[in-house]
């Protein structure tokens, strides 16, 4: 009886969950609102979890090294930490470099977020998703784009709390977003500005952003006659017909990798490479009007 | 010789402890399709030696701890399910031979992962998302996960089962 009762528990929970749909403008669910208010009491166990993950792949190489090692130890061992010396100036030059890009590179049309850093990835197996450090308290609202560097979007905010906020990156299975595939020549990337050679803007193939269950992040929909090449940049459409979409115009998301097509498909198959993999992801900005 | 019993107090630490790890950790640890199912884990050696009713409403409240978390996939329920199955499954094996335990339970983990997993996919598929291929996702997907967290639970479990039990009582 216990069991039934539970079971139907479990199942009026699930229901109401996906009734409730996800965080908007106007608020969230009750079942949402404990998730959030989760996340935020976890924000800081995530934090010390990201820091203590952080060094590990540099900690089993040096391991993986020392067994190797038996003769030149401690020469090596000099050496290393020279490299590692080596390796933290350049690593804050280039921290310094992108803050500044990304301070720089802001489109004056757009309003951002405070700079934001990732606190931890969530998830599991099904989810390709980060924690950031800004939330409700900075201006973020839900299903606003995220971007790093130049306008590359990298991700949508999902769920939002006082002070964090769930990112979906583009690498996510649940992602999708409506682009435009235009030559290099023809965008201009700190604008976003297309410039045709043709003068028509209809004529860049369009479809739809995913990372399918094959595994990889490609480009639906596209036209058998649209005109595709390899290094094509793949940017937001922004509109959809007379249809406004979640994200604006010439954010760019990718290049395209490879297009091929067989004669049975209706659609030209295109695998796009995400401008920046998830794991390296550190400072990133949520626009949060335009 | 001193008889040894479950304290639910200890058996609820152990569950919630493993919720939260869970939540926290599996974004570091998940590898494809496999990702340590502390959760399940953590239920399964609670909740054995226990009554029915108090199996299945430990692994519930595991559960709802862990879809509270945001842990798994993120959708509420699912945890909650996965928890009720992993309890119930778990009351119903029964006590197994002094020195058998773990290796028992281990193998109950293993079911209450795939379980999970399963669970998991249809509410991926019945919340109107896509989910990947059901057979795909059964070879390299559910087989592995339940297997290396056999293993896992085999591991962990000796150390679990000791902190849930006490020493006194019948």
């Amino acid at each position: 009886m216990a069991l039934c009762i539970l079971c139907v528990a479990s199942l009026v929970l699930f229901t109401v969950y996906v009734k409730e749909g996800d965080c908007t403008e106007n608020g969230c669910g009750p079942l949402h609102t404990v998730q959030l208010g989760a996340a935020e009491v976890l924000r800081p166990v995530r934090a010390v979890f990201a820091v203590a993950a952080s060094p590990f792949e540099g900690v089993s190489a040096a391991v993986g090294d020392a067994v190797q090692q038996d003769d030149e130890q401690q020469l090596r061992k000099d050496a290393l930490e020279n490299k590692e010396l080596a390796a933290e100036a350049s690593r804050l030059r280039q921290e310094n470099e992108r803050l500044r890009e990304l301070l720089g590179g802001q489109r004056p049309s757009y309003e951002y977020a405070s700079l934001a850093r990732v606190i931890a990835p969530v998830g599991d197996q099904f989810a390709n998703r980060v924690i950031i450090n800004v939330g409700s308290a900075d201006g973020v609202r839900p299903e606003k784009p995220v971007i790093v560097g130049d306008n590359t979007l990298i991700g949508r905010t999902t769920d939002v709390s006082r002070h964090t906020a769930e990112v979906m990156l583009v690498t996510d299975q649940m992602f999708a977003a409506g682009v435009r595939i235009v030559p290099p020549a023809e965008l201009d990337r700190s604008s976003g500005e297309l410039s045709p050679r043709n003068g028509d803007t209809g004529s860049y193939g369009e479809g739809m952003l995913r990372t399918g269950w094959e595994e990889y992040l490609g480009v639906e929909y596209v036209d058998l006659s649209a005109e595709v090449e390899k290094g094509d940049f793949v940017v937001t459409s922004g509109r959809a017909g007379d249809y406004e979409l979640l994200f604006p115009p010439g954010l760019l998301v990718g290049t395209v990798e490879s297009v091929s097509s067989e004669d049975i498909d209706q659609f030209k198959k295109i695998v796009v490479t995400p401008p920046i993999e998830p794991q390296d992801l550190e400072e990133v900005r949520v626009i949060t009007d335009w | 010789m001193v008889a040894m019993r479950h304290s639910i107090s200890r058996a609820a630490v152990v569950v919630a402890v493993a919720a939260l790890l869970e939540a926290v950790l599996s974004p570091y640890l998940t590898f494809g399709g496999v990702s340590p199912k502390l959760a399940v884990i953590g239920v399964v050696f609670a909740v054995a030696g226990l009554q029915d009713l108090q199996a299945v409403l430990l692994g519930f409240f595991g559960g709802v701890v862990f879809d509270a978390l945001g842990g798994g996939i993120g959708l509420f329920g699912v945890g909650a399910l996965g928890g009720l199955l992993a309890g119930i499954l778990t009351a119903r094996v029964g006590i197994a031979p002094r020195g058998a335990e773990v290796l028992l339970l281990a193998q109950v983990a293993a079911v209450a992962v795939a379980a999970r997993d399963v669970i998991g996919l249809a509410a991926i598929n019945l919340a109107g998302l896509e989910g990947p291929p059901p057979i795909k996702f059964l070879l390299a997907g559910v087989l592995p996960d339940a297997l290396l967290n056999a293993l896992l639970a085999y591991a962990i479990g000796g150390l679990l089962l000791k902190f849930v039990r006490k020493k006194g009582g019948t």
